[in-house]
């Protein structure tokens, strides 16, 4: 267990120079002038002027060297401090809080209704393999998982909010917007998740200390609460983790659909925007979480199934 | 969260109307992004819902009126300025609005990078309670319309901290803001203690979506109340939608090829004719804009003042075009591109894609321009390349909109892209004549003639090519009345709005 | 962007499934749809004619116009050829990198092999948005910074795949056997190691390509990726969206080429025999 530990700190480590590294090169290697594009970024393209990067030149002292850049921020990263955006110029861990905070409520709403769905058909199709449900799943996953979430989401919109007029096309703050890019994100995780669930339950029950539980003479509920659920926890938690942290970082393309204040939309704006400490910020606690979660992950499928030693 | 979240979604299902919008809030749809309270990032939002105001307004022709200020005076010698204050105003902290706050408010704009920055002010004071006065170096006419934009809306004290940095957006408006998140949402409901009264709307929100499709969708959908900007593609699929009224109107934006005048192949203004001339401007307007409005001048017809009746229109003629060219020396390639001894006519189209029309037109401009031999190149960046171009001499062309009215009067950009060069106007083109003209209009000096000429120097000259005007559309619900498509983009008509019975 | 393969089989049998099959064929047809069309009807994809606005077929362009008149046809091929050849680089990339260093950290073990791993893990804990968006800051070519990226983020999956199949084969009986009668570290991999790991890594290698022409797609339907006039199946998808009324079929066929070609992938992915 202490090596674990030992493990997922020097994994943190090696992430947080990574990020550093990458968004130095990022800084050296800019096809432009990196006050231009900030200024570009906070003032818009109609007031974009040789001024206007002066100004932000010196205001943001971007004339010192990108050596000595890339120092300070990690000295500053020492002292748990993030910087601030040099666009908006609020603080980048409280555009961190905010934005981060929009797209996991996203992640968690889909996350729990591609449970809802995938579960039940994946435990069904399992029991059962090469059954019509299991053959069914099969096609319906495949073609499911064809479909870029881009266009998931327009579908669901012009169908959905257009057509049916049911939910709100797009939008942020009340409890319906978040239907629709919830959706969107579950329906192809759901495919997936079936089809895992699918996988391990196969396996489960194909195995002969199910059959022997069969012989005891216990009923199919009875067996899949005692035996099934347990054994397929540890693949699923393990693959629900990776997709959640997917989740979170990947749902740019529905956040920019949905107009939705998440992170991978933050980022991307960050990036094009030349917003430095925000890439930074943004890229650490993505990539911390991560780790966080793995190793928590890791904890849980020791709790659920203790044989199962990981690295 | 989630129990919250799927009963909800549960009674939604139910209960679902045909409609979306809040019940009694009014929601607004921009493609402004908040970037943050102060009003040199994001100050066209808060003008927009009311939040705050500046001291002149203007209204949809573009004509001064009083805001913040009554009236204003200036002195013989035109170097000092007096505005006086509107009384009884207070700010949304219930603070009285006083000249020492508004002369802060506008010290505070004048130190960041913007219009105002670029007025030859020495001094802002206030001379009284309620009587502000600006002091300048030179004559400089056009400081009430600059004093209308948005960055010199005026804040309270309260709203500064003690470097000048913008921590909340308290203004005078008829809105106060209850929620502000950035980047893509604002909360506001109406201030009772707003010197007009209170609104009949008690509550609006705003939400920021950038992507065209996205908005035009929300307002099919009866989402949002008031959307703002739709595509030109959408705007024909929601004119006679169900419920919408769909508005369009020309504004002081004109999408241009900006021109390195010092480039060999460019140099001469027969050049710059001949490369005006393989321009369908229609055929672009009504394919990519979708309405009949190619650029026959500089201004639209809507901008009386700077448009003038009667100047002939820059044409479309390709057949001249190569003629023009060949008594230029040009002579086609074996690939038909044009050269002229060692030299290739072959250029670097510069646009961004912020506006998602000037690629589409770039497309469309490098097969019209590939007609008469000339070989375009296009570069869609950052929109930063620009001015950086423009700053180290590497631009050859560049696709720009344009915004003439960022204040209401033209002058203000003359003066910044033309006179004799600008990051997004002239380059490397130095016209004396046209200089003086436009210095001393904005001095005050000179009226209709002066500007009468300056637009035909323009037009002859070609230091930039007109293209196509822009027209600003929204589509509003029809359950609001009142809605107001301003084409200066200060005003949606928030706190005149009511709601349709 | 959903990066990594979702569900590698724990041990994959030889030969091609019923399913496979129709993936290779599916895709197969996309290709050959790709590389033809520019022989058969011979039309610039960049060529417009604003005569031919949102029309329909004609003989010059079998899939009719788009809105500024260039055919469909032929930039829907453009925009494929362009999409697998990221795919195909990017997947070629990576495979190299990841089964290669797998393959020696298995082998030699020790601090190599926990570096490797360290590396690896602190790699895929980085978002892989992130780093393409980044390298693609960097690197002015987009497609090229595409493969650059894409590669970087996708050699992970290849990686923990050759290393977990290897050192668990690098163990058993056969293997240590042929290593004491002599044998040389490549015959070893060619002859034990490979067939074992072949049917995996077409796995991960078709998921790979999908995730790859998904990213495309997707970053140029944000329009963060290719950027016009180039055909590119996102923008054409974004280009052709707001006339969705006016010209359903120009739409649908951007979406239809790109879903034939991603379930394609998915089928010979996922439709190994159970």
């Amino acid at each position: 267990m202490m090596r674990l530990l030992g493990y997922r700190a020097m994994q943190a480590l090696l992430v947080a120079l990574l990020v550093g590294v990458l968004t130095f090169l990022m800084m050296q290697a800019l096809p432009g002038d990196m006050a231009f594009r900030i200024a570009a970024g906070r003032y818009g393209y109609d007031m974009v002027t040789a001024g206007a990067a002066d100004a932000v030149r010196a205001e943001l002292g971007l004339d010192r060297p990108a050596l000595q850049a890339f120092g300070l921020w990690f000295l500053d990263l020492l002292r748990l401090d993030l910087g601030t955006s040099v666009l908006s110029g609020a603080p980048v861990i409280d555009e961190i809080r905010h934005q981060l905070g929009a797209s996991l409520q996203l992640a968690g709403a889909a996350l729990i209704l591609s449970l809802l769905m995938g579960l039940p058909i994946g435990i069904a199709a399992g029991l059962r393999a090469g059954g019509w449900l299991d053959r069914a799943l099969l096609v319906g996953s495949t073609a499911l998982r064809s479909v870029p979430q881009f266009l998931m989401g327009l579908i669901l919109i012009v169908l959905v909010s257009i057509q049916l007029g049911w939910l709100p096309a797009a939008g942020h703050g009340r409890p319906e917007h978040f239907i629709l890019p919830a959706l969107t994100l579950a329906l192809g995780l759901a495919a997936a998740s079936a089809r895992i669930t699918r996988d391990a339950m196969a396996g489960v029950a194909a195995s002969p200390f199910y059959a022997f539980g069969r012989w005891k003479g216990l009923s199919e509920g009875q067996m899949l609460r005692r035996h099934g659920l347990r054994n397929i926890g540890v693949a699923l938690i393990t693959f629900l983790g990776l997709q959640f942290a997917m989740l979170v970082e990947g749902v740019v393309v529905v956040e920019t659909i949905f107009g939705w204040p998440g992170i991978g939309h933050a980022l991307v704006h960050a990036i094009f925007g030349r917003d430095v400490p925000m890439v930074q910020g943004t890229a650490l606690m993505l990539g911390l979480g991560f780790v966080a979660l793995n190793t928590l992950i890791d904890l849980a499928a020791h709790r659920i199934d203790p044989r199962g030693a990981r690295p | 969260m989630f129990i919250r979240f799927l009963s909800s979604a549960a009674l939604t299902m139910t209960l679902a109307g045909p409609s979306f919008a809040t019940p009694g809030v009014l929601d607004v749809v921009a493609p402004f992004e908040i970037k943050g309270a102060d009003p040199a990032l994001s100050g066209n939002v808060f003008i927009k819902m009311d939040v705050a105001e500046t001291l002149v307004n203007s209204d949809t022709e573009g004509r001064l009126q009083p805001g913040l200020a009554t009236e204003w005076e200036v002195s013989e010698d035109g170097l000092k300025w007096s505005f006086a204050l509107r009384e009884g105003v207070v700010f949304h902290d219930g603070t009285p609005l006083t000249a020492e706050a508004a002369a802060h408010a506008l010290i505070v704009a004048q130190g960041k990078p913007g219009l105002l920055e670029t007025a030859p002010i020495t001094a802002i004071e206030a001379e009284s309670e309620h009587r502000l006065t600006i002091t300048l170096a030179e004559p400089f006419a056009p400081l009430p319309a600059f004093l209308s934009e948005y960055r010199s809306l005026i804040y309270a004290p309260s709203a500064y901290d003690a470097d000048g940095n913008v921590t909340a957006a308290v203004g005078t408006g008829a809105y106060r803001v209850t929620r502000l998140d950035p980047p893509l949402r604002l909360d506001v409901e109406a201030f009772a203690a707003h010197w007009q009264g209170e609104a009949a709307i008690r509550q609006a929100s705003y939400q920021a979506v950038g992507r065209a499709e996205t908005r035009a969708l929300l307002a099919e959908s009866g989402d949002a109340d008031y959307v703002f900007n739709l595509d030109p593609a959408s705007m024909a699929r929601l004119t006679g939608a169900e419920g919408l009224e769909v508005m369009s109107v020309p504004t002081p934006r004109s999408l241009l090829i900006k021109v390195n005048a010092g480039h060999p192949a460019l140099a001469q203004p027969e050049a710059r004719a001949a490369v005006s001339m393989a321009i369908d401007r229609e055929g672009l307007a009504l394919a990519i804009l979708r309405y009949p409005a190619g650029a026959d001048q500089i201004l639209p017809p809507s901008l009386p003042d700077w448009h003038v009746e009667g100047l002939a229109p820059l044409p479309y003629d390709p057949e001249a075009a190569r003629r023009q060219l060949a008594d230029l020396g040009w002579t086609p390639g074996p690939d038909g591109i044009l050269m002229r001894d060692e030299e290739r006519f072959a250029l670097t189209l510069t646009t961004y894609p912020d506006r998602p029309e000037l690629p589409l037109s770039a497309a469309v401009l490098q097969q019209m321009l590939a007609e008469i031999g000339v070989e375009i190149t296009i570069d869609s960046t950052n929109s930063s390349e620009i001015p950086a171009r423009h700053g180290d001499g590497s631009l050859d062309l560049a696709l720009v909109a344009r915004n003439f009215a960022l204040v209401p009067d033209p002058i203000g950009t003359f003066l910044t892209d033309y006179a004799p060069t600008g990051d997004w106007g002239a380059m490397n083109w130095e016209n004396e004549e046209f200089s003086t003209l436009i210095r001393g209009l904005a001095r005050g000096e000179g009226g209709q003639a002066e500007r009468d000429r300056a637009v035909t120097i323009l037009q002859t000259d070609l230091p930039v090519i007109p293209v196509a005007w822009y027209q600003q559309t929204a589509a509003v619900s029809k359950g609001v009345i009142g809605a107001v498509l301003d084409p200066y983009e200060r005003s949606i008509g928030l706190k005149d709005m009511r709601w349709a019975e | 962007m959903t990066v990594a393969a979702t569900d590698i089989p724990l041990a994959a049998s030889r030969g091609w499934s019923r399913t496979q099959a129709t993936g290779l064929v599916l895709l197969l047809a996309v290709v050959a749809f790709a590389l033809l069309t520019p022989l058969l009807v011979p039309v610039d994809p960049l060529k417009q004619s604003l005569r031919h606005t949102l029309a329909g077929p004609d003989a010059a362009a079998p899939f009719g116009y788009d809105h500024l008149g260039r055919s469909l046809m032929a930039r829907l091929a453009a925009a494929l050829r362009l999409s697998l050849l990221i795919a195909a680089a990017a997947v070629g990339t990576s495979a190299l990198l990841g089964v290669g260093l797998g393959v020696l950290a298995a082998w030699r073990g020790g601090l190599a092999d926990r570096l490797a791993s360290l590396l690896a893990d602190s790699v895929l804990a980085l978002p892989g948005l992130l780093t393409v968006l980044i390298i693609m800051a960097i690197v002015p070519n987009t497609p090229l910074a595409f493969w650059i990226g894409l590669s970087l983020v996708l050699w992970v999956e290849y990686f923990r795949l050759t290393r977990a199949t290897v050192s668990r084969m690098i163990v058993a009986p056969g293997v240590q056997a042929t290593r004491l009668l002599g044998f040389g570290p490549f015959y070893i991999f060619r002859r034990h190691l490979w067939p074992e790991l072949a049917p995996m890594l077409l796995t991960v290698a078709a998921l790979g390509a999908a995730t790859t022409i998904m990213t495309v797609a997707a970053l140029g339907f944000v329009s963060v990726g290719m950027r016009p006039p180039t055909p590119e199946l996102g923008l054409m998808m974004v280009e052709l969206l707001p006339y969705y009324r006016e010209a359903p079929m120009a739409l649908m066929s951007p979406v239809l080429a790109t879903f034939l070609t991603l379930l394609g992938l998915n089928l010979i992915a996922g439709g190994r025999r159970a």
